[in-house]
């Protein structure tokens, strides 16, 4: 077993298993997964700070089983941030928070290739900081699909003044945020909000989207998974790996480039490698920056 | 007076083969507060309510579920459960010995007092020769539908059984890597120092449960109708980093 | 509900003190259950329930109460409970040193560690060094969860470990049940010396797993092949499709929307 200690932030790290490939057969070890946390870390932290993490570790790599974690691992530096939540179950459970590189990457070394958070922050957890449209495509549907639900969704948002965000899921869906950013938010109004547009979005193009969750209505649709407005989901993070063939990044789309993929009926556009995330990310910065910034206001009919 | 038994078994090890009964070690004491409605004091009980019907759940209607991803559970029922309950044994079995005082107290669960259960020659036998090796058996039973992991160990002139606890509950104090601060010797010799004069035997019957007469106390006060003083805990200012060895000093001069 | 770490307060011995959060030393095994409703597998939630009017209690409704009588409470208010040992709510005060081996196992109750909070890693580190030269352990008092504990504080491998003790009026004294007395036959104990000196060794935990855990890993394994989990109906038992003036409004943009394509 291979060990080398890095130094990171004045704390030493030991690092293991770095030679292990995790995406077999395309060849990503995890001396590569940590390459790629640490080149896009300037912009993932702000999007994970202070938010409870939930761990998808594949010590084993894609193809072998993986361990689901809320709990944050037991075996912790005493240096690393963790909250303590109560569960609906009356459960306690130590969650970790990935506030800096270094928890970053004491998180990657145990394997977790995916990082997933909710929309509330761990000292506020019922208060969504903002609303999501999980685009989910069904049998016989794609992301170019997604990518025309998206579309719809941003005009329609716009009618209300609202500005959304949209990233890919890194498997086949999109996902669209509408930042809120406001104390006074709760789920309830959230999930209320969120349903209501895809019950009419399903209403309004019943052969592209559904708001129900069942299988027989997803066939060739598109499902606006509105459920995941709720303090007890976690959406998988931006910039963050997928475990998968290859290692694809949910990684945030201007309006513009979905657009252009949209028309030219282009589905690879809309899939983004590791390689081509830290270009792109070095290039233009965090395009989902707003999401954690811009305030806006639900309005109420 | 220990309990009263709470289960049988027989210590084996090799040729020894010691029968015992387990009575326990430890009493807590606490004073007992319930849970009540503001509005008219009844008392309120614990139940399990359906996130989508807000009604109480009856136990039959509980279900155990694993979850293997978000929102998505693997049920266990409870047949299957009780499959992976240990198959019932009287054994506790000693694997091997090690010496007194070696087992971090870190691993330290539950006490319980064995006592012979039956001819006690053989358990006389095995409590002095513990104490005269000054060592412990490391072992292993089935009870209550649980393994345990645990010490037996010489007490008084009898045997007690500690439940530990299993190795990848325990955090180990290396995992919480602390940093390493270099220190100048002549503040570690003056703390030496200090820690010497406040140094005494331990007098485990110097320290009774105060807070608990003094909580008596409060109710008692209360049941009269007098109105208690609220006292709001403070936290002392830390030593600054700069002022230490001067406040090791100024110690050692009081306690001096 | 969201807080960072289980304690925090201040470790002083003499006049020197320091700050410190307390971090568990025991964390539970990888696996935990969810209790689930049968007829729909949505999560239950622990709550408080008034028999009397049969109805769900929010936390703000809830009140402590000491039981006189039958029916019949006193309330204690969190603040009153404080008030009992205020001093000792968050500082732990070494009061005195002692020989760690003198305690006898039977008092060890739970065990934690203290870390060092910003500002006290000095005097920390001192007392750690310290405490490990001198082979000594520090005791105190201090208040968790409403109780208030006799602990000892050590150092193990330079991280200052607490664990509470009981107090002596909970150690129940053996009585007769070890007074057994009896002659010792010389045979038979030498007999179980050496069967003792044989099987001597270092103590080695990890040689030790829970057997009842291991066999619940694989039971999932094995269920996790048959079948594919299940899922709560995420809130699909709401029927409801909103707000009607919220779908009004909404259908409104969306044919505007329409129109002006």
């Amino acid at each position: 077993m291979s060990r080398s200690i890095v130094e990171i932030g004045g704390r030493r790290l030991p690092l293991t298993n770095l030679e292990k490939d995790l995406y077999p057969p395309y060849g990503f070890t995890k001396a590569h997964v940590l390459d790629y946390y640490r080149r896009i870390a300037p912009v993932i932290l702000s999007h994970l700070k202070d938010r409870p993490l939930t761990l998808k570790r594949y010590p084993d790599g894609v193809e072998k089983d993986y361990f689901f974690e809320k709990r944050c691992p037991g075996h912790r530096p005493a240096w690393l941030k963790t909250a303590d939540l109560v569960r609906d179950g009356g459960e306690r459970m130590t969650v970790c928070l990935v506030n800096d590189l270094e928890t970053l990457i004491w998180v990657e070394n145990l394997a977790s290739l995916e990082l997933h958070v909710p929309l509330a922050k761990a000292v506020s957890p019922k208060t969504p900081d903002s609303i999501v449209f999980d685009l989910d495509p069904g049998e016989g549907a794609n992301v170019l699909d997604c990518a025309r639900v998206a579309l719809i969704l941003r005009g329609l948002l716009l009618e209300w003044r609202l500005a959304g965000f949209v990233k890919t899921s890194g498997r086949k869906g999109l996902h669209l945020y509408v930042p809120l950013n406001r104390k006074e938010a709760t789920f309830d109004e959230t999930k209320r909000f969120s349903k209501a547009v895809a019950v009419v979005l399903e209403k309004n193009y019943p052969d592209l989207v559904t708001s129900r969750m069942a299988k027989e209505f997803r066939k060739g649709r598109v499902f606006i998974n509105w459920s995941q407005n709720d303090a007890s989901k976690t959406m998988v993070s931006v910039y963050s790996l997928r475990a998968g063939e290859k290692p694809v990044v949910s990684f945030p789309l201007s309006w513009r480039e979905l657009e252009n993929a949209s028309e030219r009926g282009d589905p690879d556009k809309l899939r983004v490698l590791h390689s081509e995330a830290v270009r792109r990310a070095g290039k233009s910065g965090d395009l989902f920056r707003q999401v954690l910034t811009k305030k806006q206001r639900l309005p109420h009919p | 007076m220990a309990g009263g038994t709470i289960w049988k078994g027989r210590i084996h090890c090799g040729g020894i083969d010691v029968p015992v009964k387990l009575h326990s070690a430890i009493r807590e004491e606490r004073v007992q507060f319930h849970l009540l409605h503001k509005r008219d004091n009844a008392k309120l009980r614990q139940v399990m309510i359906c996130a989508y019907e807000q009604k109480p759940v009856p136990a039959e209607e509980q279900a155990k579920g694993y979850e293997v991803e978000e929102g998505k559970y693997l049920i266990v029922d409870p047949e299957e459960l009780e499959h992976t309950s240990p198959k019932e044994s009287r054994l506790i079995e000693v694997h091997e010995f090690v010496g007194a005082g070696e087992v971090d107290p870190v691993f330290f669960g539950r006490a319980y007092y064995l006592e012979p259960d039956g001819k006690a020659s053989g358990y006389l036998a095995l409590a002095e020769a513990l104490r005269e090796t000054e060592t412990e058996g490391v072992c292993t039973w089935t009870m209550r539908k649980r393994s345990w992991f645990g010490a037996l160990q010489a007490s008084g002139n009898g045997l007690r059984l500690s439940t530990l606890r299993y190795a990848d509950e325990v955090v180990p104090a290396k995992s919480l890597e602390l940093a390493k601060i270099p220190l100048p010797e002549k503040e570690l010799k003056i703390g030496i120092e200090l820690i010497n004069q406040l140094s005494g035997p331990f007098q485990p019957e110097k320290f009774e449960n105060e807070h608990q007469k003094k909580l008596q106390h409060l109710i008692d006060r209360k049941a009269r109708g007098e109105k208690i003083a609220i006292l709001r805990p403070r936290r002392i200012r830390p030593t600054a980093p700069d002022k230490l060895f001067e406040t090791l000093e100024a110690s050692l001069k009081k306690v001096a | 509900m969201a807080m960072q770490g289980i304690w925090s307060g201040t470790i002083s011995f003499s006049l020197v003190a320091i700050p410190v959060q307390l971090v568990r030393a025991i964390e539970p095994g990888r696996v935990s259950f969810r209790m689930l409703h049968s007829a729909d597998y949505s999560p239950l939630r622990r709550k408080m329930f008034c028999p009397e009017e049969e109805r769900i209690v929010s936390p703000e409704e809830i009140v402590r109460g000491y039981e006189i009588g039958p029916g019949r409470h006193f309330l204690i208010t969190d603040e009153e409970l404080e008030s009992v040992s205020p001093e000792r709510s968050r500082t732990i005060e070494i009061s005195e040193f002692i020989d760690l081996r003198e305690v006898d196992p039977i008092y060890y109750d739970h065990p934690y560690y203290l870390v060092p909070e910003k500002g006290g890693e000095k005097a920390y580190r001192l007392l750690a060094e310290v405490m490990e030269r001198t082979g000594k352990a520090g005791l105190a008092r201090f208040v968790l969860d409403e109780r208030e504990h006799l602990v000892a504080v050590r150092s193990a491998e330079g991280v200052l470990a607490l664990i509470t003790l009981h107090y002596a009026g909970e150690v129940l004294p053996a009585g007769d049940i070890l007074a057994a007395g009896g002659q010792i036959d010389a045979l038979e104990k030498g007999r179980m010396k050496k069967e003792i000196k044989k099987r001597m060794s270092r103590f080695d935990p990890d040689a030790y797993a829970d057997g009842r855990r291991k066999s619940l890993l694989d039971l999932l394994k094995k269920k996790a092949k048959e079948r594919p989990p299940v899922e709560a109906p995420a809130a699909e038992g709401e029927e409801t499709e909103g707000p009607a003036d919220l779908i009004a409004a909404l259908q409104k943009s969306m044919r505007k929307l329409k129109e002006d394509r």
